[in-house]
């Protein structure tokens, strides 16, 4: 940044116009789109509303997923229902929260186990980790993306990072203690004196 | 990130909370040298013809605005203008009742209503009486001075603000153009230069010191780890390594130039586990992604070594200010250290077990130490041999050793003015922008010649004084203006030997015609961006923080543009 | 105090309008009829902030005298050291009113309009009246909302729906302006990965295994309170809710061995500071009223459209033409006029969009504002909204209210504006 930047820019570049034509002028440059009448006062779709009203028609669900609207009408708050056909969380059926504000797809969508599940990257207030929710998010992501991810979890625990700590060092060290834990923690039971959620079918 | 402030149960004082925003950037160090400082405003010094008052002086008073907001310790305001009808248009520090009172006591007492911590002072005469009085210049920290003002007065500001090393900001506001230089002292050095954190990362992989190799052996073989181990192993210590086993199959070398790092960052790599719940490991692809930018042997920069040639760090004298002993003794632990400078001893964050990445900070964290020890007991030599019996604090050659590969020192110009005089860089950086169409070189031309017309109107009006005031000249006088344009002209043409071709004297006279189409008054919105920009710079030199301008700057409220130029 | 003779105090103004220059427009005419132009021209100032106080100032000083300012906020000690139209004594009380009192006290014959709210409680007529909009935001919500606003507004046949938008933002020594002609130069959208997304660290790094003194500051806001005081919504600007915070990350801090938790820090990472200084503002906001100015009368080039700036080393700035996006979910695509029979089905309107010559859309999935039409995925949804493919058009929307439209087939989604036949 010392040499390279002294002086004028290289070139004057589109940036300066010889004249300076009136907004009005360049409007009459462009004239397709052609619009008027009534309705001004209703409001206008919002960019996040037709960002995930793409998302959602561009989802693949599988036979394991199933989502609920409380409110058909706002598709912004949904319920996402996981129900694992293999792997350790079989037989479980569990529910996430969707919220995505009017920044999406700027902001990632908020995602929240809405019960108390025994695993190693959903702490027990309903805190997912998963990259793609966070850190690395970006606008180019969808909401299928998410989805996906949220399904690896049940069918690959992560250990290695986990919110839960308890149960990722029950992982890593006895993996069928941890599979036994998983088991009674579904079906309503305690694992470690914490009392977990009934979530089986 | 400022962390100077002790933390308190009952929250930050209600200063730190006012100041809150700025602590983030320049920290208390920053602060206290700004309230240490009195700047010196000197706004007007004559006319613009009969019946004007001259420059309004807007750029100034919005500077000086900037500066008292976030709480400069003082502002003195010279102008012996009187407030008119055109000020109330232009100048937002004055009111309808201000009219006909002094310019300068009306605009100091508005601006001190912004923060009850700043004094203030005005003057209603012109700078020459008060330079009369020795020690009026060197109650400040820096001068600003509104143009365009007579050259006589210019000349006397500068000349004693550099003999007493006070920095100087010129700046012009005039239609929808403005520019400003800084004058600074011959040396004018920088340890906090606040450059990018990206770009400064000092992990001396390939010049490692005993604990650093220990850390990396310690590691033992990867291949034995668990997942969980593996995954969380610090990208640094796989790095240290991979450099080791690459080193055993290329004759004891590390990888060295771009095809060998590319093999090597290749080889780090397909060393990490793949068949993770994630498919990979994070710590590995951290270390891949830093092979190109942390695998090189240090180098000390051409700009350090030339700060450690120069006479002022060879030739310590009993008053050599601290940035010069300091970085003497930083220049004997160069020597003494192969070259290396004191290890900053910052670890960026990354992908590891808590306690292990404790501990590797540790290990950077105590080699800074022990290097900044190695430094201030060569500070502690040197000042006894130099004779200087008060210490230089701990904590600046802690902060001197943190930032040394960054220090700058800014070789300080005067105020450029263009004339017979001009050197030949200067005049060559001008006709090398004309030839490339460069239309904020011409804007500064533009400024330099209408500099010398008001500096002709005001000289006359000064000899006139009492006499036939409408007789006196005014800055539309097109005979001083064809004058002033060809003597320029000529300047240029002087170190070349030839003129300026017609085509790029045209853009010259679209400079001067944007120029004049106020008759030298101010936009509002031009002088405040002007007051903006010098503020910023004014801030800068008051703290030492950061990297000022050296040393002019043009801006094109037309075309929205800026430039700069070393003149 | 009409003592003061306009004609005197805008001498220097009113010199700039009334001759042109090197770059004005040929036909520019100048004088008077400028001058009355620019007096006339209503201005909607969005923020009575850092950027929104020298605006108003600017403003005032560049010869508009009817002003309107909107901003929800009250004044905090935090933003005296900029926002120099507020005092002391003005903490607690809203930015617009006291921004607003003081710019009409200090320059004589300004109206200034304040309004203390959202700009999403205003509506498109309330934005109709303005010449020109100018935004001094510090949020990126805020912005995407009153660009798309605009862009909804352009009306081709009424060219004073178009209301150039001119932004302004600024960052510790950076900032940028942008001038937005709504529809026809690239717009806030187009320009959103210009943003950098805001640093994030990983969850799990933030329960198990922190590192830096940020870490446990996430930790003892993000998890800790979650835990201990569930029931108590957390506010930023509560005392004691951050010096519990500040106290529980520098435990954790304690734990890990990790040092440097500081209160300044805590508020950092919990509030989201950026950091702000008079200067900055100053030049930004400079920058954005002169392109207003140059807007409204004509009197040079306005900026085509981004310039950016930095001042840590010297003075910088880079003037550049951001690209309109053809893709653009916002300017992209505008809502396009349909004729509708107000009495088909839902569902044989979606199967004549199927037959339309320009788009044949064939697999659409459509909604207003407040209403989900129909979607075709996912499947419980599709259930949830078939019913409507029954209903008649007028049951479902209103007379002129658009649509928009998503269809497999295209990456773009189409905005339709329905008037009934």
């Amino acid at each position: 940044m010392v040499d390279g930047m002294y002086g004028a820019q290289p070139s004057p570049g589109p940036n300066t116009k010889k004249c300076s034509p009136t907004v009005q002028k360049q409007q009459q440059q462009q004239a397709e789109n052609a619009d008027g009448g009534a309705g001004k006062k209703k409001k206008k779709v919002t960019a996040a509303q037709l960002r995930v009203q793409r998302d959602l028609q561009e989802l693949t669900l599988g036979s394991t997923m199933k989502m609920s609207f409380p409110n058909p009408d706002d598709i912004l708050n949904f319920t996402l229902t996981i129900e694992p056909d293999e792997g350790m969380y079989k037989g479980g059926v569990f529910h996430f929260s969707f919220a995505v504000n009017q920044n999406f797809p700027h902001d990632p969508p908020k995602v929240k186990c809405t019960q108390k599940i025994y695993h190693p990257n959903i702490d027990l207030e309903g805190n997912v980790c998963l990259n793609i929710l966070r850190e690395d998010w970006k606008p180019v992501l969808n909401l299928n993306a998410v989805i996906v991810g949220m399904q690896f979890l049940f069918l690959e625990p992560n250990a290695s990072d986990p919110l839960n700590k308890e149960a990722a060092d029950d992982l890593r060290t006895n993996r069928d203690a941890f599979k036994r834990n998983v088991r009674s923690s579904m079906a309503g039971g305690s694992v470690r004196s914490v009392s977990y959620e009934r979530v089986l079918r | 990130m400022a962390d100077a402030f002790p933390a308190v149960l009952t929250g930050p004082s209600s200063k730190e909370r006012r100041y809150d925003r700025q602590l983030r950037l320049w920290a208390a160090t920053g602060q206290q040298a700004l309230e240490d400082s009195r700047v010196l405003l000197v706004n007007s010094d004559g006319t613009f013809g009969p019946q004007s008052t001259g420059v309004a002086g807007v750029a100034g008073v919005e500077a000086l605005k900037n500066l008292v907001l976030p709480g400069i310790g003082g502002i003195t305001i010279v102008d012996p203008a009187t407030v008119t009808e055109v000020d109330l248009g232009v100048n937002f520090f004055l009111e309808a009742e201000s009219l006909g009172k002094s310019r300068a006591e009306e605009t100091c007492r508005l601006l001190r209503e912004l923060n009850p911590d700043v004094q203030g002072y005005a003057y209603s005469k012109p700078v020459s009486q008060l330079l009369q009085d020795p020690n009026f210049l060197a109650q400040h920290k820096l001068v600003i001075i509104s143009g365009p003002t007579k050259r006589s007065t210019l000349q006397a500001v500068c000349q004693e603000a550099k003999n007493l090393g006070i920095p100087v900001l010129y700046t012009h506001s005039v239609g929808f153009y403005s520019m400003f230089s800084l004058q600074l002292p011959a040396e004018f050095p920088i340890v906090e230069t606040h450059p990018d954190p990206e770009s400064t990362q000092d992990l001396r992989l390939l010049n490692p010191w005993p604990e650093l190799i220990a850390a990396g052996t310690a590691l033992g073989d990867l291949s034995s780890m668990d997942d969980h181990q593996h995954g969380h192993v610090p990208y640094i210590l796989l790095l240290l390594h991979f450099i080791e086993q690459w080193k055993q199959t290329h004759a004891g070398k590390p990888p060295s130039n771009y095809k060998e790092k590319t093999e090597f960052r290749e080889f780090v790599r397909s060393q990490a586990r793949t068949n993770t719940p994630e498919g990979g490991e994070e710590n590995f692809d951290e270390a891949v992604g830093a092979v190109m930018k942390t695998i090189s042997p240090f180098e000390l920069r051409s700009s350090i070594r030339e700060i450690f040639a120069m006479d002022q760090c060879q030739q310590l004298k009993p008053d050599s200010p601290d940035f010069w002993i300091i970085a003497s003794a930083i220049h004997k632990f160069c020597e003494e250290n192969k070259g290396l400078l004191p290890l900053p001893g910052s670890l960026p964050d990354m992908k590891a077990q808590s306690a292990d990445y404790v501990s590797l900070q540790n290990i950077y964290k105590a080699k800074a130490r022990r290097d900044v020890d190695e430094v201030t007991a060569t500070v502690r030599q040197l000042e006894t041999q130099i004779g200087r019996t008060a210490p230089i604090p701990e904590r600046e050659i802690e902060v001197f050793c943190k930032n040394a590969a960054d220090i700058k020192v800014v070789r300080g110009r005067h105020i450029p003015l263009l004339s017979e005089d001009s050197d030949a860089a200067t005049t060559k950086t001008i006709r090398g922008g004309f030839a490339l169409d460069d239309r904020l070189v011409a804007i500064y031309v533009a400024f330099e010649i209408l500099d010398a017309v008001v500096s002709e109107v005001q000289s006359i009006a000064d000899t006139e004084n009492g006499g036939d005031q409408l007789r006196l000249p005014n800055i539309e006088d097109e005979e001083l203006w064809t004058k002033h344009t060809d003597r320029i002209l000529k300047v240029l043409a002087r170190d070349t030997g030839t003129d300026i071709p017609p085509e790029q004297k045209d853009i010259l006279e679209d400079a001067m015609w944007e120029l004049r189409r106020t008759e030298g008054g101010e936009l509002h919105n031009i002088s405040a961006l002007t007051g903006g920009l010098v503020a910023q710079e004014a801030l800068k030199v008051l703290t030492q923080q950061y990297v000022p301008l050296d040393n002019t700057c043009v801006f094109d409220g037309a075309r929205s543009q800026t430039a700069m130029y070393r003149l | 105090m009409s003592t003061i003779d306009p004609q005197a105090r805008w001498t220097y103004l009113y010199k700039a309008l009334s001759k042109n220059g090197p770059l004005t427009d040929e036909d520019w005419e100048f004088g008077p009829e400028t001058i009355a132009t620019l007096e006339s021209s209503k201005i909607l100032v969005i923020g009575a902030g850092g950027l929104g106080c020298e605006i108003l100032k600017n403003l005032a000083l560049s010869g508009f005298k009817d002003i309107h300012v909107i901003d929800m906020d009250t004044i905090d000690i935090s933003n005296l050291n900029r926002q120099f139209l507020f005092r002391q004594a003005d903490i607690g009380k809203p930015k617009a009113e006291v921004a607003a009192a003081f710019v009409e006290k200090r320059v004589k014959g300004v109206k200034i309009t304040p309004y203390v709210g959202k700009i999403q409680d205003k509506d498109e007529d309330y934005y109709m009246q303005f010449k020109i909009i100018i935004c001094g935001l510090d949020s990126i919500e805020a912005r995407r909302w009153i660009n798309s606003t605009l862009i909804a507004m352009v009306d081709m046949e009424n060219p004073e729906s178009l209301k150039p938008l001119v932004d302004g933002g600024t960052e510790g020594f950076k900032g940028q302006s942008r001038v937005i002609l709504p529809t026809l130069s690239s717009c806030i959208e187009c320009q959103l990965d210009m943003h950098a997304p805001r640093p994030a660290v990983p969850l799990c790094t933030i329960a198990t295994i922190p590192r830096q003194p940020q870490h446990c500051i996430e930790w003892a806001y993000q998890i800790a309170w979650q835990e201990k005081r569930k029931d108590e919504p957390f506010d930023s600007d509560d005392l004691e809710h951050i010096s519990w915070v500040y106290n529980a990350a520098l435990e954790r801090g304690e734990q890990f061995h990790i040092h440097g938790v500081t209160f300044q820090m805590t508020q950092g990472v919990v509030k989201n500071i950026i950091p702000a200084i008079a200067s900055t503002n100053a030049v930004i906001a400079a920058s954005t009223t002169s392109e207003v100015l140059k807007i409204a009368a004509s009197c040079n080039p306005y900026l085509d459209n981004y310039m950016m700036y930095a001042g840590e080393e010297g003075v910088y700035t880079y003037t550049f033409q951001a690209e309109k996006k053809s893709d653009c979910p916002v300017c992209g695509n505008l809502a396009r006029k349909m004729e509708v029979d107000p009495n088909v089905t839902l569902g044989d309107f979606i199967e004549s969009l199927g037959e339309r010559a320009e788009a044949q859309l064939k697999k659409p999935s459509m909604r207003t504002e407040e209403k989900t039409l129909y979607q075709r995925f996912p499947p419980q949804l599709e259930e949830q909204t078939r019913p409507n493919l029954q209903l008649k058009l007028r049951d479902l929307v209103a007379d002129g209210q658009e649509i928009a439209v998503s269809d497999p087939a295209y990456t773009i989604d189409f905005r339709y504006r329905l008037n009934f036949k």
